[in-house]
């Protein structure tokens, strides 16, 4: 890149200044209600242009801390700043953010134009032209004069997407996005959320307990239980750390296969399955064990990694 | 600016509900049938105010005119009205609760502050526009259908205001009603900041106001020292526009409780509403 680009960013882009700065910061964050304290002095940093997972199992405070900076709820411990703003400043730090927590929700008798319409008038963001490409973005364009209440789950979801990308933000909050959808519905979903942050520069934070999900589309995560940060930092630094991983084989002759790994100390664990053998094994031995493989003579079809990230987040849980 | 954005959203969000309407589609049924029953029932009573004043003035159109027609649907309906209102201000904030919308319009970057004054301004708005339809079918329609002419007055006595003055009194008069009913609709925010449906705040409303209007109309020596500090005692002040001479002092009192009233009950909703944690 050279200087002129450097000094002279496209417009959204973050300036020189910019870079660097998270796009989300939490420090120490407390919150309590009455006897359960939901979070605990947590402090995150969310790099920009990341999809940031954000993980936990239900009732871990991963939707107080979300409604802490979407000002849903006031914090009763630590600050947070929003690309470089602080929430010390007051209400503006959001200017660039947009959140959907929760299920989409909207006023039901109003159509789905009508429903952008009335965010898109808060911040300026309400042209016709505007609210319209974000309708056909998300495939709501035909159906936007319909009332909201005839919608499906999924289609609000989407709406819900379309409303939240209103005021163009630079940073996305995502609050279990995919809940109660159906494997297409979620597909899209997922899709969608890729999209948007390659193509709009939009940094997206994206909680759910869905680790397959995350694993699928994040690039950094933190994960929260019983209102404490357990970990967090990019998915591969994070994948580092794990040590024994399940990984499935496809092979061609699943009877030999099974007694050259029985014969093998490298595998810790085997289980035969209806079309594949799952083994357990240490992350640094499965290229040596391929290898391996190869020079008996046994034809591979795929090696699939399962659940690496559960495996992570279970190990964290059986440690806590 | 974003006050009136956010004004503009909470009118098109009222004016998009049915209940908004309640009031004003039964007042658009109900005056008339008042006023036709009004003309086919007051022959007698015509008649007999002729027979004992027209030997001491003379009384320039009809004595049960439309002003008379008008005075006498107000001092009807200014216990109903509020109810109708309570439809609406309870569920400003408690029906955006309930829909789960306020975690949308919330997260927004404006104030808590704002919000609380958009909402306020367009309760206060469409209390505006229900007094002045309220007004123009009573007395638009009084007018039209009975006439007009001078207009009598039963206080301490007969009083005779001529057109042009009853009609200027009429304006005193549902200016007084006015800030009357935007307490009401100030307390059905209260109640609507408090809970997350909007079935409550209606109920609370007219709970509390028909227990205070009890005790401000109850005869007994008990309650005689409170009652001038009760909003219900001045809900009838609006009669005393027609009172010559207009008792301006007493308006005046009346109407500086009205009001300390609503910056009371707008206070507390406001304090309520900013340290709420939306939590659904």
């Amino acid at each position: 890149m050279t200087e002129t680009e450097l000094t002279t960013p496209p417009s959204g882009d973050p300036t020189l200044s910019d870079i660097g700065t998270p796009a989300l910061a939490c420090h120490g964050i407390s919150k309590r209600f009455k006897t359960i304290q939901a979070l605990d002095d947590v402090s995150i940093s969310v790099p920009r242009g990341s999809i940031f997972g954000f993980l936990g199992p239900n009732g871990a405070g991963k939707s107080t801390l979300i409604r802490v900076f979407a000002g849903l709820i006031a914090a009763d411990k630590g600050h947070f700043d929003i690309l470089g703003n602080s929430s010390l400043s007051g209400h503006g730090v959001r200017k660039d953010m947009s959140a959907l927590v929760d299920r989409a929700d909207f006023y039901k008798n109003l159509s789905a134009y009508q429903n952008m319409k009335l965010l898109g008038r808060i911040t300026g963001h309400d042209s016709d032209e505007h609210i319209n490409r974000l309708l056909d973005l998300l495939g709501l364009y035909e159906r936007r004069k319909d009332k909201v209440k005839t919608f499906s789950q999924g289609m609000k979801q989407r709406l819900g997407l379309a409303q939240s990308l209103l005021p163009n933000p630079k940073l996305l909050v995502l609050d279990e996005p995919t809940t109660g959808l159906d494997p297409q519905g979620m597909h899209e979903i997922r899709d969608f959320i890729l999209k948007i942050a390659a193509e709009q520069n939009v940094t997206i934070f994206l909680s759910s307990h869905l680790l397959h999900e995350v694993e699928l589309i994040c690039s950094d995560i933190a994960l929260i239980f019983n209102g404490k940060l357990a970990a967090q930092g990019s998915m591969q630094n994070i994948f580092r750390e794990i040590d024994n991983v399940t990984i499935e084989l496809e092979v061609e002759d699943s009877k030999a296969t099974l007694d050259f790994l029985e014969k093998n100390d490298l595998v810790t664990q085997i289980t035969p399955l209806a079309n594949a053998i799952s083994i357990e094994i240490h992350y640094n031995k499965i290229p040596e064990l391929i290898r391996l493989m190869s020079g008996a003579k046994i034809n591979i079809f795929s090696v699939s990694q399962r659940n690496r990230l559960e495996n992570y987040f279970l190990s964290l849980m059986e440690g806590k | 600016m974003i006050l009136l954005k956010l004004t503009q959203n909470e009118l098109y969000k009222i004016f998009s509900l049915v209940r908004s309407y309640i009031g004003i589609i039964l007042f658009t049924g109900i005056v008339p049938l008042i006023l036709w029953g009004y003309g086919m029932g007051t022959s007698h009573i015509e008649a007999e105010i002729e027979s004992s004043v027209s030997a001491m003035f003379f009384i320039e159109g009809s004595p049960t005119n439309g002003f008379t027609a008008a005075y006498f649907i107000m001092n009807f309906f200014w216990i109903h009205i509020p109810f109708l209102l309570a439809l609406v201000g309870g569920d400003i904030f408690a029906g955006e609760h309930a829909n789960g919308t306020f975690r949308v319009y919330a997260t927004r970057p404006i104030s808590r502050l704002s919000i609380f004054t958009s909402k306020v301004l367009a309760t206060t708005i469409y209390t505006f526009i229900f007094v002045f339809y309220f007004g123009l079918l009573t007395l638009g329609l009084g007018l039209l259908w009975h006439g007009g002419g001078d207009m009598l007055v039963f206080h301490n006595g007969v009083l005779i205001l001529e057109s042009g003055d009853a009609l200027i009194r009429f304006f005193i008069a549902y200016f007084f009603s006015f800030m009357n009913m935007v307490l009401v609709s100030s307390i059905a925010i209260f109640f609507s900041t408090m809970v997350r449906n909007a079935v409550g705040p209606v109920i609370g409303t007219m709970a509390l106001f028909i227990f205070i209007l009890m005790v401000s109309t109850l005869p007994l020596d008990v309650f005689k020292s409170i009652q001038p500090y009760l909003f219900t005692t001045y809900f009838s002040n609006w009669e005393q526009a027609f009172f010559d001479p207009i008792p301006w002092d007493d308006l005046f009192r009346g109407l500086g409780l009205i009001v300390s009233n609503i910056v009371m009950y707008l206070g507390i909703a406001l304090i309520i509403f900013r340290r709420k944690d939306i939590l659904s």
